[in-house]
């Protein structure tokens, strides 16, 4: 079993604990990551490059069809400036997408509705089936669907409703002939190789498909519905929309995000734990995580801030620490989960 | 851009110090000759990643139609392929 976090080795300068995947610790208890042994950092001339070949990229491209831009919009921090770049920044014009996922904060729903009308956007909010998030979230918690190395950042749930939200972009972005869809993540969340790139459904399909098979097997045909894009679409659709993750590009601070929204009406949920600002299964997710693998899906990108000064270690330390325990036990009685179930990988 | 004359085996150890650093695995979790999604190395944003690698280290961008189990399907067959991209 794995020791309790609060009392994990950690790295002296960032929180990397010694669970995480290749880590090694120097004398002064600084571990490898921050010594740059292995890619983690991102350079500045590779995001100044991606930054050039993006606005490039909008400025061929924009202008052409109903809407230049989904936006994939959760409501939380990020992808609500993500949102207002996208508008006054870079002047696309964009359709906001929403996945309610049956566990976003009504303070979050809140939110969504005061920025898309302050930004005058359009906005679509999808949501499957409670029974059908609820089945998905329990055999994601359950199941180890995914292979552990591909979840050092990421916690399995949160995989699963990202693979949703990014389905069903693609599919609306297809169906529209919409050639960009954005996101909120930053760098931290995802390597800087990823900040935009084309989408490519048939190879994407056949890296997945034993992963949908296994959903399938539960869950039935809704596993389609929404996790699949038909042969149809496809074929008569006109080429794959890019992704592009615009935050990547800016050069700020959580707290100056905070700031820049705050006038568009956004207000911090308080149901949500100190890694989130709109859903409220991620404590649930992290916990799972933790007893699973023994670190935080958290730990990777609040090293990463801590390491480009952009948030100090006691604070990076508080957020992955408050993960309010009623939230865990929320999710635990609605998904009929007990710690019994939740063995180590 | 690289203008060094790469051989197969040089192509080979720079994808597999790359694939060991970007995915944090060891040297020894990869199987040359099978399918780095199918033994778990990666996901398929990892294959974006690589096109990266591959955009970055040798300056040719892949096409979507390059995306394919033929180019990518193994490292071996990831090398044949950027041998292939450095003699075109
Ligand atoms: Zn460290």
């Amino acid at each position: 079993m794995f020791k309790n976090n609060d009392d994990i080795k950690r790295c002296k300068r960032c929180i990397l604990s010694e669970n995480f995947p290749r880590i090694k610790f120097d004398s002064n208890g600084v571990c490898n990551f921050c010594n740059n042994e292995l890619l983690h950092i991102t350079e500045d001339e590779d995001i100044d490059k991606s930054r050039d070949e993006v606005i490039n990229l909008l400025n061929k491209n924009k202008g052409q069809a109903e809407y230049d831009a989904i936006v994939c919009y959760s409501g939380g921090k990020d992808s609500t400036y993500t949102l207002k770049l996208a508008v006054e920044k870079y002047k696309l014009k964009v359709l906001s997408f929403t996945l309610d996922n049956g566990f976003i904060s009504p303070v979050a729903f809140s939110n969504i509705e005061k920025v898309v009308s302050e930004l005058g956007i359009d906005q679509i909010t999808y949501r499957p089936s409670y029974k059908f998030m609820k089945g998905l979230f329990r055999i994601s918690s359950l199941d180890n669907i995914y292979n552990p190395k591909t979840l050092t950042r990421i916690s399995a749930n949160c995989n699963s409703c990202i693979s949703i939200v990014n389905n069903m972009a693609l599919k609306m972005a297809m169906e529209k002939n919409i050639p960009f869809i954005l996101a909120g993540f930053t760098l931290g969340q995802i390597p800087s190789s990823t900040i935009f790139y084309q989408n490519n459904y048939e190879f994407l399909a056949e890296s997945r498909k034993p992963i949908l098979d296994k959903f399938k097997a539960e869950l039935g045909s809704d596993v389609s519905k929404h996790l699949e894009i038909s042969q149809e679409l496809i074929k008569k659709s006109k080429g794959y929309p890019y992704n592009i993750n615009l935050l990547c590009l800016e050069d700020i601070t959580e707290d100056e995000i905070v700031e820049q929204i705050l006038p568009l009406g956004w207000v911090k949920p308080k149901d949500v734990d100190g890694c989130s600002t709109n859903c409220r299964i991620n404590s649930f997710n992290n916990y799972v995580h933790i007893k699973k693998f023994g670190y935080s899906p958290y730990e990777l990108e609040l090293s990463h801030l801590i390491r480009k000064n952009l948030l100090t270690r006691d604070e990076a330390l508080k957020k992955l620490f408050d993960q309010p325990q009623e939230q865990i036990d929320f999710v635990k009685a609605e998904l009929r989960i007990d710690d019994s179930m939740l063995e180590k990988y | 851009m690289n203008t060094e004359v790469l051989t197969k085996e040089g192509i080979q150890v720079d994808l597999l110090d790359f694939l060991c650093r970007q995915f944090y695995v060891d040297i020894e979790d990869i199987a040359l000759d099978r399918s780095l999604v199918d033994t778990g190395i990666i996901d398929s944003m990892g294959l974006i990643e690589i096109a990266s690698y591959i955009k970055k280290r040798y300056a040719y961008t892949v096409t979507n139609e390059e995306m394919n189990r033929d180019n990518f399907g193994s490292v071996i067959k990831i090398v044949d392929f950027i041998s292939r991209i450095k003699e075109g």
